[in-house]
């Protein structure tokens, strides 16, 4: 297992403290329904604003004894509802196949960040079936509906690929209201925040039936967060500062009911807990006195821990929100 | 002073609000009213706006317009078509004042 990843950058600043303290908001999590694990920081894409950093050349994976425990804990704690398994690209684990059928096994839902493209990769086929088969629920991101832009973020050729994976999932039951659940995730290609998320789900159903015949059940809009390579990008190109003001600017106390961290634990790959993937990024633990890692977890000391912040929370509580769920307010 | 436009200045339009306070208000009720969505979408009326902002060469406005568009779901593909719009029409105004030309031409002409 490889310990090389990139230093992630530093949230200095107390911007985003300075706006809960105004909005009189004590961030606390509830009980944890659902089980968000990291299994690894490999991914057959390189996008220019992945907070991950993920790539073909990261090696870290989810160990067998993490997987395990994470099960251990599900079997335990029928109260968390949901198994959401991200990463990288979840399905490069050798044991991505068998966490599916797990947790399927247990009465969960699960839910794969699916970044389609992964379907092309060797060893990889039949993916679309597997998902059906197990009625996984898929969240998969397409930041555009014009191939350029989707390009520019996630590398060239990436919509052609995303658009025949696509129309796999369709051609498998996927995305046409029924119980194959299909969500699109469309976040801004640059320094600005997104559009509503009702404005682009039309465009973005017209564009793709009518150019391609592709269907979904849903978008979500989220916002870039200030963290790895996109916040890399930002300091290039001296848009940092401006981008966090942006997202300040746009602060909507409304948000912080919904914010994901309430709800979720975030488990890194070596097994620790944190409060979300972007602080499992940025290496912030939980706070004192809750459980450490996926071996000693304990629901009640999670459920009211305080959630640890930083600027980059600001991502989550800009305009209509943002999270892994999508906008957060009407 | 080094430039008479300058992005930084974008941030302190408001600033001309102490020169004539009523008048300011009124301007920004009118203006933000325009811009609220009602037959026309919000993505409409920034279209709108982006165009008017290119024809009349206002680098402000420019900005804001095309941050806006973008904030929109617009990229630079939707306001290139939009661009082409403004500046065919504007060719189209160019000739169509060619008529005072063409009119005068016939009137004093043998």
């Amino acid at each position: 297992m490889a310990t090389t990843a990139p230093i992630p950058l530093s949230m200095s600043s107390d911007r985003f403290r300075r706006r809960l303290a105004s909005a009189r908001c004590d961030l606390r999590a509830d009980a944890v329904t659902t089980l968000q694990i990291n299994v690894g920081r490999i991914c057959n894409q390189a996008c220019r604003h992945c907070h991950v950093e993920a790539s073909p050349a990261r090696t870290e994976l989810m160990g067998d004894d993490v997987v395990e425990a994470c099960f251990d804990v599900l079997a335990r704690h029928p109260e968390i509802g949901t198994l959401d398994i991200t990463a990288g690209a979840p399905e490069l684990h050798p044991r991505f196949r068998e966490m599916v059928e797990r947790g399927r096994a247990l009465g969960r839902t699960v839910i794969a960040r699916h970044n389609l493209t992964v379907q092309f990769e060797p060893g990889q086929e039949g993916l679309p079936e597997l998902f059906a088969a197990h009625g996984v629920e898929l969240v998969s991101s397409l930041p555009h509906y014009l191939a350029d832009a989707t390009d520019r973020q996630r590398g060239h050729g990436v919509f052609d690929k995303s658009v025949a994976a696509l129309r796999a999932l369709n051609a498998v039951g996927y995305g046409q209201g029924g119980p194959l659940k299909l969500t699109l995730v469309a976040n801004p290609v640059g320094a600005f925040l997104p559009p509503r998320q009702d404005d682009l789900e039309r465009d973005m159903r017209d564009h793709l039936q009518r150019t391609y015949g592709i269907t979904f059940d849903q978008l979500f809009v989220i916002t870039n967060m200030p963290l790895g390579r996109f916040a890399q990008w930002l300091q290039r190109a001296g848009l940092y500062d401006e981008y966090l003001c942006k997202l300040e600017n746009a602060f909507n106390p409304a948000t912080l009911e919904s914010v994901m961290c309430r709800s979720l634990v975030s488990v890194n790959y070596d097994g620790r807990l944190h409060d979300c993937d972007f602080n499992q990024m940025l290496d912030i633990e939980l706070a004192p006195g809750a459980s450490r890692t996926i071996f000693d977890f304990k629901a009640d000391t999670l459920a009211g821990r305080p959630i640890l912040i930083g600027d980059h929370c600001l991502g989550c509580t800009a305009g209509a929100g943002s999270s892994c769920g999508g906008n957060l307010t009407e | 002073m080094g430039a008479y436009f300058d992005d930084k200045d974008l941030a302190h339009f408001g600033d001309l609000k102490g020169h004539h306070p009523d008048l300011w208000s009124a301007f920004e009720s009118y203006y933000g009213k325009a811009f609220e969505p009602g037959l026309l979408t919000k993505r409409e009326k920034v279209l709108v706006g982006f165009a008017v902002a290119a024809s009349s060469q206002c680098p402000y406005c420019i900005d804001s317009y095309t941050q806006q568009a973008l904030e929109q779901g617009l990229t630079m593909k939707h306001l290139a078509e939009a661009l082409h719009a403004a500046a065919s029409l504007k060719a189209g105004i160019t000739l169509a004042h060619g008529l005072v030309a063409h009119n005068i031409d016939k009137k004093v002409s043998m």
